[in-house]
């Protein structure tokens, strides 16, 4: 699996929808519900699995999966 | 006076998970108490309990919710939900800025909490769940009610050991009167099957040891009780003025009619050795009611089923209503599922109301051998028909916070 599909499986297991139900432009806190505590929840499981180090502050920033995705893919070069 | 109607149960408890199983094992007189066995109790004095064991399966919630909050607000939620269908309130034709959630609890969320700090110990910080902050404080459970629900009315959690969700359920019905709320989802919640909770509640030293015999274990009152079996649930209620029920038709279950309370003012944990401060509280919750000593049916007692604890009731109990408490019923229903100290004045509230609507006094269990001390009758192992229509309940905290509800029917 390449960082976007991992990115992807990890937000759609950490907000419990389906991958299918999830588009990269899908916006997460007004379409999903997304709150900023579950935020840093992905942040933290997205640091741990990619040994990335986003900050917390910087999750505020990001509205959709594919930001999080280019946020990795960034931090991962 | 506008009086404060009762006119939705929820009930999560070891004795059933919604008010028909709780009713109907407890009008049995059977025991749910058993063995702690979710994790090694095996060193633990005193190890068995009345658990919920099927909480999921009488859930409404999303995992995703789930996940976020501790067992006590689980619990607290799947009774609130309860309650409401209960009291047929359409949420869609209320204002919800005038619904209050007015909660108890002693301890706690320590199953989330404890479980975040041996993570922080191991992982370091960033190994702590970021709900750790928002899911294991005293309050958290009357905040996942107000934000699943939406409301906004004035809301607060009491902690007073095994006395806060009295004074809760009196809070609530005072905003009502103060018209500061329309309907208020009131009650407690306790999850003390943990094991450092339960570690702090064996230290506190009035738990029972017969770990052998779980079900005879809770015996207050009997000559060979050794103290009390700890239980965890929620019992919720709602609430609103008597006007605002008869005005659209609610099914009244009974009315919170007063309240009395007072402070041993002794020590951290033991009570005053003389029931002077019980007593009191007792007599100005007769006074705030308007009732006469004589009009009382039904006591739902405290049944700490200590040495002193169970004494100390009883002498209190004489010495108020002198000859005439022979008249009057007594029975501690907690002996079948346990104590659930924050939770369990809303329990036996619920238990009340319901032995008011059935006619029935329901049975203190194990009640084997007399004690010389405690020579009043308890209603000892099977429950018996009596028309009640005017209950006190007794709330006794660690240290003597001393509370006592008076509930009526009609």
């Amino acid at each position: 699996m390449d960082i976007k599909e991992q990115v992807m499986d990890l937000i759609a297991r950490t907000l419990e929808v389906s991958k299918d139900e999830l588009s990269e432009t899908e916006k997460l806190y007004d379409s999903i519900g997304v709150d900023s505590t579950e935020m840093v929840e992905m942040v933290v499981a997205l640091n741990k699995h990619f040994g990335v180090k986003i900050e917390t502050n910087e999750v505020t920033k990001y509205s959709t999966p594919l930001q999080i995705v280019e946020s990795v893919q960034t931090k991962k070069q | 006076m506008d009086r404060i109607a009762i006119t939705g149960i929820g009930v999560v408890s070891a004795a059933g998970l919604k008010k028909e199983t709780f009713w109907a094992h407890l009008k049995r007189g059977a025991s749910c108490i058993d063995p702690i066995s979710r994790f090694d109790s095996s060193l633990y004095a005193s190890r068995i309990a009345g658990q919920v064991h099927q909480l999921d399966c009488f859930s409404h919630l999303k995992s995703r919710l789930i996940k976020k909050i501790d067992v006590f607000s689980h619990m607290a939620l799947v009774a609130s939900e309860q309650a409401l269908k209960d009291s047929n309130i359409n949420l869609q034709d209320i204002d919800k800025e005038k619904v209050g959630v007015f909660m108890g609890n002693a301890l706690g969320g320590w199953l989330f909490a404890e479980t975040e700090l041996r993570d922080m110990y191991i992982e370091g910080r960033e190994g702590v769940s970021p709900y750790m902050a928002s899911a294991w404080f005293p309050a958290a459970p009357q905040g996942q009610i107000t934000i699943y629900y939406g409301f906004k009315g004035y809301s607060k959690t009491v902690v007073a050991d095994k006395a806060s969700s009295a004074l809760a359920l009196w809070y609530a019905g005072k905003t009502l009167s103060a018209g500061k709320n329309e309907f208020v989802l009131a009650g407690g919640m306790e999850a003390p099957i943990t094991p450092y909770a339960l570690l702090c509640a064996n230290t506190y030293g009035a738990l029972s040891r017969n770990n052998l015999n779980p079900r005879s274990a809770y015996r207050p009152y009997d000559l060979y009780r050794d103290g009390f079996v700890l239980g965890e649930g929620s019992g919720i209620v709602v609430l609103e003025k008597e006007s605002r029920a008869r005005q659209r038709g609610a099914t009244v279950y009974g009315f919170i009619k007063g309240i009395g309370f007072s402070s041993d003012g002794f020590h951290y944990s033991k009570y005053r050795p003389n029931s002077d401060n019980l007593e009191y509280a007792i007599e100005e919750a007769l006074k705030d009611a308007g009732w006469a000593k004589k009009e009382v049916d039904y006591i739902c007692l405290d049944g700490e089923a200590t040495e002193l604890g169970d004494y100390l009731e009883t002498q209190a109990l004489k010495n108020v209503f002198g000859k005439e408490i022979k008249d009057i019923s007594l029975s501690a229903p907690k002996s079948m599922y346990g104590n659930l100290l924050g939770a369990q004045t809303s329990l036996d509230l619920i238990s009340t109301i319901l032995s008011m609507e059935n006619n029935l006094v329901l049975p203190t269990i194990n009640y084997e051998v007399g004690d010389p001390l405690c020579d009043l009758d308890y209603t000892p192992n099977k429950a018996i028909s009596r028309r009640i229509r005017k209950s006190l309940i007794v709330a006794r905290g660690r240290g003597g916070i001393n509370v006592i509800l008076a509930v009526e029917k009609e």
